[in-house]
């Protein structure tokens, strides 16, 4: 059986790996069609043609497309993900001190949008067939048309300034100093011994990830509600009942347990969307995490940080995909005997 | 007989649901189409002597701004009933773009299945492993600004939608018996798919495509927040939310009204795509961004 299951889980991974070579010959072939020019980028703006021709040829631009493709996954390869033409650092200390943050933010938010989904998908089961049904369903609509960054805004508007309650911009108050040890606040602050720098870290990330989160959570609710309903039409529900079992006994026991499944891999697919629906919520806050980097990237045509961020985005999803799939085997009997 | 008049209409136009998405929806559309016309000023004329207005009907408000003015003293107003064109013009290209090109995968890896099924299931994989504003983000890098290049760029990331949620739909289609015999009558594969699939998969692709125009919007509006939309000539709601963000202290009426706009457009789309798909029977999950 645990033979089966690896074998299973084997085959996913290769699968992500094959996706991910895929996907950067993609982003590399979309980067190169820019009508920019990296080396000319690179120099000051009074650079000679000659100049500029020296440097497209230091920079390997006059090889042809798959050989500079093969340059460059040989040095991916090796972690060398090229310099950054606006900042000329390393993208890959870039990547690797904006990623942590993202992670925080979009950990907090799944959380949000799991509680949610799973509290509303519950309640739009209990009200099934009854005079409440059609408001909490409109209820649903409502929430599936305010996309992440309205959220954010409003929470702006309402919860900073209006009310005054909350931070909403950056990750921390701009007078702490934290030294890094992983980059993850909300745990250097706890290995420096810092309480204030972990509340005012919490504080920060109370209204993005309410706002991510809430944007994310009706997709939960739908898929619950509709599974569970269809888990409630199998026989082994009307056994319980005749077995004289409680309702909450059979919900939580019986039937919830099998229609988690279904739902558990929509919020892999969710968890996925929602690391994308960080980039606006970032850009919102002034948080400085990936979205932030990409966007500044973008704004200035920083090719070599646009395709590491790129690329990153990517692996976390994959990365969570593979660990939903994997989850999703080792929960399933049905698949586990086979 | 009104009563009556009502209940001969088919059942999909006698659901409030459905009635209320077409409300908003034509109402915005008029204001798309005729945005000349219905607009009291033109929306990108600046007067810095009135900056900031509020709405009319707050204190310091000028009846000639119905909803005030911006940081240059462009009638927000009549900028929103601008905005509704780019957003109502990707709502339909993007989304009829994204229908026939994820739709017609659909239909030839559920029709044809085997090996055409995989590879189609594998791009569409590649595709999902991508967050959709990161990609369409990219895909603008690349194609540049504008608004030709909005809609194509929603048409290269959405595509997927419609072939994931469509190809399990033809799978159980393509193996009933009607399609068989047409097969047995000697139609070809072409002609198949065109008169005997296509057909059954219409009120599906019509929920599908409501939904899509919602999301068209949010992704339009959210490339234009963060500037890589339309050039900064067109008005556009995101683009209003960008400007309006830096004086949220000052008037944050200019952030409200076209959040309410994105909303209205969206609840509106969505509504309608929700309504018909209870009404037209389909079954179908509703994912979003």
């Amino acid at each position: 059986m645990l033979a089966t299951v690896l074998t299973l889980i084997g085959r996913r991974v290769l699968l992500s790996f094959l996706i991910l070579f895929i996907v950067s010959v993609l982003l590399f072939i979309v980067l190169r069609a820019l009508p920019v020019d990296p080396a000319a980028m690179s120099l000051p703006p009074n650079a000679t043609v000659a100049e500029i021709e020296a440097k497209r040829h230091e920079m390997g631009l006059d090889l042809s497309l798959p050989q500079q493709y093969l340059i460059w996954l040989s040095h991916a390869v090796s972690g060398d993900l090229g310099n950054s033409i606006q900042f000329r650092r390393g993208v890959l200390g870039l990547v690797a001190s904006t990623l942590p943050a993202t992670i925080e933010l979009a950990v907090l938010a799944m959380l949000v949008a799991s509680l949610l989904g799973l509290a509303g998908g519950l309640a739009l089961f209990h009200v099934r067939g009854t005079a409440k049904e059609p408001a909490l369903d409109l209820g649903t609509v409502i929430l599936l048309s305010l996309p992440e960054f309205l959220w954010a805004l409003f929470f702006i508007l309402v919860v900073g300034v209006a009310l005054r309650w909350l931070p909403f911009t950056g990750r921390i108050d701009p007078d702490m100093r934290l030294p890094v040890t992983t980059g993850f606040l909300l745990i250097d602050s706890w290995i420096a011994g810092r309480p204030d720098i972990f509340r005012s870290a919490i504080e920060h990330l109370i209204l993005p990830s309410l706002a991510l989160g809430i944007a994310f959570s009706p997709a939960i609710m739908r898929v619950l509600r509709s599974s569970l309903i269809d888990v409630y039409q199998e026989d082994y529900i009307h056994l319980a009942r005749l077995r004289g079992l409680g309702e909450k006994h059979i919900l939580i026991r019986h039937a919830l347990k099998n229609a988690i499944l279904p739902t558990l891999s929509l919020m892999g697919v969710q968890f996925g969307f929602l690391f994308g629906g960080t980039l606006l919520v970032e850009l919102i806050f002034s948080y400085p995490g990936l979205g932030n980097l990409m966007v500044d990237a973008v704004r200035n045509a920083d090719l070599p940080i646009i395709q590491a961020v790129g690329l990153t985005y990517c692996i976390v999803v994959l990365s969570i995909n593979t660990i939903v799939d994997s989850l999703y085997v080792i929960l399933n009997p049905k698949l586990r005997l086979r | 007989m009104a009563a009556r008049a009502f209940t001969s209409l088919p059942p999909w136009l006698r659901s409030g649901r459905v009635l209320i998405g077409l409300t908003i929806v034509a109402a915005l559309a008029i204001c798309a189409l005729l945005a000349p016309q219905i607009a009291p000023h033109d929306p990108n004329e600046q007067n810095l002597l009135t900056t900031f207005l509020p709405p009319a009907w707050m204190q310091g408000g000028d009846p000639a701004y119905l909803l005030g003015t911006d940081s240059l003293g462009r009638d927000v107003l009549s900028r929103l009933i601008y905005g509704a064109r780019v957003a109502m013009m990707v709502a339909v290209f993007a989304s009829f773009g994204a229908m026939i090109v994820g739709a017609t995968l659909a239909y030839i890896a559920g029709y044809f299945g085997g090996r055409v099924d995989a590879l189609i299931g594998r791009a569409v994989d590649v595709w999902m492993s991508f967050p959709p504003v990161i990609l369409s983000l990219i895909l603008m890098v690349g194609l540049g600004i504008g608004l030709r290049n909005v809609i194509l760029a929603i048409i290269l990331v959405d595509w997927t939608r419609f072939c994931r949620v469509m190809r399990s739909e033809v799978l159980v289609i393509a193996r009933k018996d009607y399609v068989a015999a047409a097969r047995l009558l000697g139609f070809s594969h072409a002609r198949t798919i065109t008169s005997e699939i296509v057909p059954a998969t219409v009120p599906l692709l019509i929920t599908l495509l409501s939904l899509e125009m919602g999301v068209a919007v949010i992704v339009e509006a959210l490339l234009s927040f963060v500037g890589m939309s339309v050039g900064p000539q067109t008005p556009a709601w995101g683009q209003m939310i960008a400007d309006a963000r830096q004086y949220i202290y000052d008037s944050p009426w200019g952030l409200i009204l076209p959040i309410l706009a994105i909303f209205l457009a969206v609840f509106g789309f969505n509504i309608l795509g929700d309504g018909l798909r209870r009404t037209l029977d389909v079954r179908v999950t509703a994912q979003r961004t």
